[in-house]
């Protein structure tokens, strides 16, 4: 059978990392390219970074000549259709590599207009700043222009965009291509903010599963989000869990003799870090050998040493700051228990990484790992004395932590990239017919 | 017309590694020696060596008539010996000029008689006899860390033998009384205390550089004059020694300034002495109540400096917690590693105030957020229990 050809959306990619989201999208890229022909558009591509199955395009690499040629066929319409963006647009076509200073708010009439011609300027968008800037509207939309664009010079079946920054960029190529158009679902704006918040992101995630022919969270708990909280029909959500890329383990022995429970993610209110200061509290109170070191940096990390400090648990509870991947690995070869209490985890990579280490994990029931690590002890995120007690368990309990890391190095070898690869394929194929 | 009395404070700290999680256990040295021995190098060339310089020519040129007080922190000292031998040899000097006298303090310029009295005498009695071993004298008047004191301070060093002890003139406290007098603490019968000007004091200390003041530039002879105009028995003058060359430049004319004060302090007619000659010479007729405890930092002129927030409270308290276990080991290279942990510098680094003195706090510190000071601070005393338990062990000392 011919191999499909697919167009994928992605925003953050390796090397140039700042979650979870990036890693999923090159272990899930790497396997899909196994049996399928994939296109990589991502805003900010690193030379030198070689993916040798498939190829990878970044917009700060492009030249405005490769896309010139698609200008004239292309109508750009769609953006009507979404109801409320505060962000300047340019609309000025002049050819000059003029500053932000000339942008103002525009409203899209319905009938079709003519896009104006990318700029320089546009893409110079790309070669500067980061991904999560304060420019981050000007790129999304940026970003969804030029992809509509290139798409256009491309030939694919299927269009895959991953998360909200490129679904606008999704429902373009489709609308300028007509190829059907999946979208993964790796964390929601649901999650961050809770159902208070509907703010743009809120809408355009809506906006872009109402286009999509099909969505992929990954994981039931997120498709449960998406059903409930956006609205979008069961049918058309197929959750497919996330991979672990295997990773070289090692142990070693920690400088100093007490314990080591590990907290490892952004200190973000959604990571639930306060509910871990909790935890340790309690932990701590009955079993002073017991050391808790938070690995990350975020909003919460100043008001989380403060908090820590005014419970006189400055002496146990440590903080390394953000860590590259050697010394997370380095951090993980000396942990004996590992704590997720995310308030909402769309999937929680971390916890896998973690099992591959064999490190057992105690993790929040509100998330997506939690469907595939058998292996691990649960409890609502709120309810530290639980989390307390199996964090308790699995340091004094020797049968306990081996029962519980033998299931989850089981769990594991069933969790891999080729696993979910399979699955996205196969709703490619469904979705195609 | 009142006497003048000056006196300046000389310290430097231990400042520590940025000891990261990954080393705690490891019990390697904590100190950042490079960067110690980089700062006093920078402080001896812009401040100690010309100013020690200039102040004993002007002594000696004045013939005594012109005299100062000093109080030099057991940090600064070992600091000198071990990097800047040459330093110290010109505090010597300068000592041994006859014009100036030392003062006592806590060894390790801490706050430990907020937290243990045991282990503030512990920390005066090291100092009194350091002093005497490097500069042959004997203090007889003493000055807290950073001037902190209460009514308790002022008993407790009469208790020790001392005559005299200076301390920040606090407004509140005065009660409209001038701190151009010398007072006596209640529940004292001999011991005087010497009230910091603190106008007169930060119009050298502060404002002399500060283009947008209204009396800059400041001369000498306008100053001498209004010290001639003050009122009181006396005015003192207590300030930071780096005020000369290393806060305040060269450029500032500070050392013009100085260079010129004790001519213009002659014309005036003003007397200089130094404080235990101001507690010979002056009765402490009044009274001054001081229940809290005040100092010389910050807008609040209390410990909000060093204690203010929780970081700070909890690093300071977790550290004196160790005392009792440390010094059943009876290791002196273990007790003074924590001790060294004591010098309020390390708190005053943690410090999250904003406005102008959150700014002064930012300008000394050697970490890019109070945040880091106390993460290290805490992976630091983290290793150090460590070594402690593994010393108690040892010795067979460990309870459980």
């Amino acid at each position: 059978m011919k191999r499909l050809r697919v167009l994928k959306l992605g925003w953050e990619f390796p090397p140039l990392i700042n979650g979870g989201l990036g890693v999923a999208c090159l272990g899930l890229s790497q396997a899909l390219a196994k049996s399928v022909d994939l296109t990589v558009l991502v805003p900010m591509g690193t030379p030198g970074a070689d993916f040798k199955n498939f190829s990878l395009r970044g917009l700060n690499h492009l030249r405005l000549e490769e896309i010139e040629s698609a200008e004239k066929r292309y109508r750009y319409q769609s953006f009507a259709l979404v109801r409320e963006i505060p962000i300047f647009l340019d609309p000025y076509d002049d050819g000059r590599s003029a500053a932000v200073s000339t942008c103002f708010e525009k409203t899209i009439r319905t009938e079709e207009t003519v896009f104006s011609k990318t700029t320089a300027a546009q893409l110079e968008t790309f070669k500067i700043g980061g991904l999560y800037g304060p420019d981050l509207g000007a790129k999304v939309i940026e970003f969804s222009k030029i992809a509509a664009k290139l798409a256009m010079l491309e030939e694919f079946d299927i269009i895959h965009a991953h998360d909200w920054m490129t679904f606008l960029a999704g429902v373009e190529v489709k609308k300028a291509t007509g190829k059907p158009l999946v979208l993964h679902v790796h964390a929601l704006q649901y999650d961050r903010s809770g159902s208070d918040d509907h703010g743009w992101i809120y809408e355009i995630e809506k906006h872009g599963m109402e286009q999509a022919d099909c969505i992929i969270p990954v994981s039931r708990y997120t498709g449960e989000i998406i059903a409930k909280h956006y609205g979008i029909p069961g049918r058309k959500i197929r959750p497919v869990h996330n991979g672990a890329e295997p990773v070289a383990s090692f142990a070693t022995k920690k400088k100093f003799p007490e314990k080591l429970v590990l907290f490892l993610g952004r200190l973000t209110s959604q990571k639930g870090p306060e509910f871990f200061l909790e935890t340790a509290a309690r932990v701590i109170a009955r079993d002073p050998n017991v050391r808790f070191v938070v690995a990350g940096t975020g909003e919460k990390l100043r008001p989380l040493i403060e908090s820590g400090a005014f419970r006189g648990l400055g002496s146990h509870f440590h903080f390394t700051g953000f860590l590259d991947k050697e010394k997370v690995h380095d951090l993980l070869s000396m942990t004996d228990v590992y704590c997720m209490p995310s308030v909402s985890e769309p999937f929680g990579l971390s916890a896998l990484e973690a099992a591959q280490f064999g490190i057992p994990a105690v993790i929040s029931k509100q998330s997506g790992v939690a469907e595939v690590l058998k292996g691990a002890l649960l409890a609502d995120y709120w309810d530290v004395e639980l989390m307390a007690k199996h964090i308790h368990a699995l340091l004094t309990d020797p049968t306990l932590r081996a029962t519980v890391i033998e299931q989850a190095k089981l769990d594991i070898a069933a969790s891999t990239w080729d696993a979910a690869a399979a699955k996205v394929i196969k709703i490619y194929h469904e979705i195609i017919t | 017309m009142p006497d003048v009395c000056l006196y300046f404070q000389v310290h430097q700290p231990n400042r520590l590694l940025p000891y990261d999680f990954f080393r705690i256990g490891e019990n390697a040295a904590h100190e950042d020696d490079s960067l110690n021995a980089t700062i006093l190098d920078k402080v001896a060339e812009k401040c100690y060596l010309p100013a020690n310089a200039m102040f004993q020519h002007l002594i000696e040129e004045n013939h005594g008539r012109f005299r100062m007080a000093l109080s030099i922190s057991g940090t600064l000292i070992e600091q000198m010996q071990r990097f800047r031998p040459d330093v110290l040899e010109s505090f010597k000097n300068l000592v041994a000029s006859g014009g100036v006298e030392l003062l006592a303090e806590t060894y390790y310029h801490s706050l430990a008689f907020v937290h243990s009295n045991k282990e503030f005498d512990r920390q005066v009695d090291m100092h009194l006899q350091l002093i005497e071993d490097v500069f042959s004298v004997r203090p007889r008047v003493f000055r807290n860390t950073e001037l902190i004191y209460n009514d308790a301070i002022a008993a407790k060093a009469e208790t020790m033998g001392f005559d005299g002890v200076i301390a920040e003139g606090v407004e509140a406290n005065l009660d409209g009384q001038s701190p151009n007098f010398l007072y006596r603490a209640p529940q004292t019968a001999r011991i005087k205390t010497l009230l910091r000007n603190s106008r007169l004091s930060d119009d050298i200390g502060f404002r002399f550089s500060d283009p947008q003041w209204s009396e800059h530039p400041l001369t000498a002879r306008r100053f001498a004059d209004w010290l001639a105009a003050s009122e009181g028995d006396l005015v003192n003058l207590f300030m930071d020694y780096e005020n000369i060359g290393e806060h305040q430049w060269q450029e500032t004319g500070i050392f013009d300034f100085w260079n010129a004060m004790p001519e213009a302090t002659q014309e005036a007619g003003l007397q200089w002495v130094t404080p235990s000659e101001a507690v010979d010479l002056y009765r402490a007729s009044q009274a001054y109540s001081c229940p809290s405890l005040t100092s010389w930092a910050d807008a609040e002129r209390d410990l909000s400096a060093w204690m203010g927030n929780v970081m700070q409270q909890e690093a300071i308290g977790k550290i004196h917690k160790l005392e009792q276990k440390i010094l059943a080991v009876n290791d002196p290279e273990l007790t003074h590693t924590w001790a060294k942990m004591q010098t309020s510098d390390h708190f005053y680094w943690m410090a999250t105030k904003g406005g102008t003195d959150g700014s002064v706090h930012r300008y000394f510190t050697p970490y890019p957020s109070p945040y880091d000071a106390y993460i290290y601070f805490m992976n630091v005393l983290a290793d150090l229990h460590i070594r402690l338990r593994r010393a108690l062990a040892a010795k067979g000392l460990d309870s459980q």
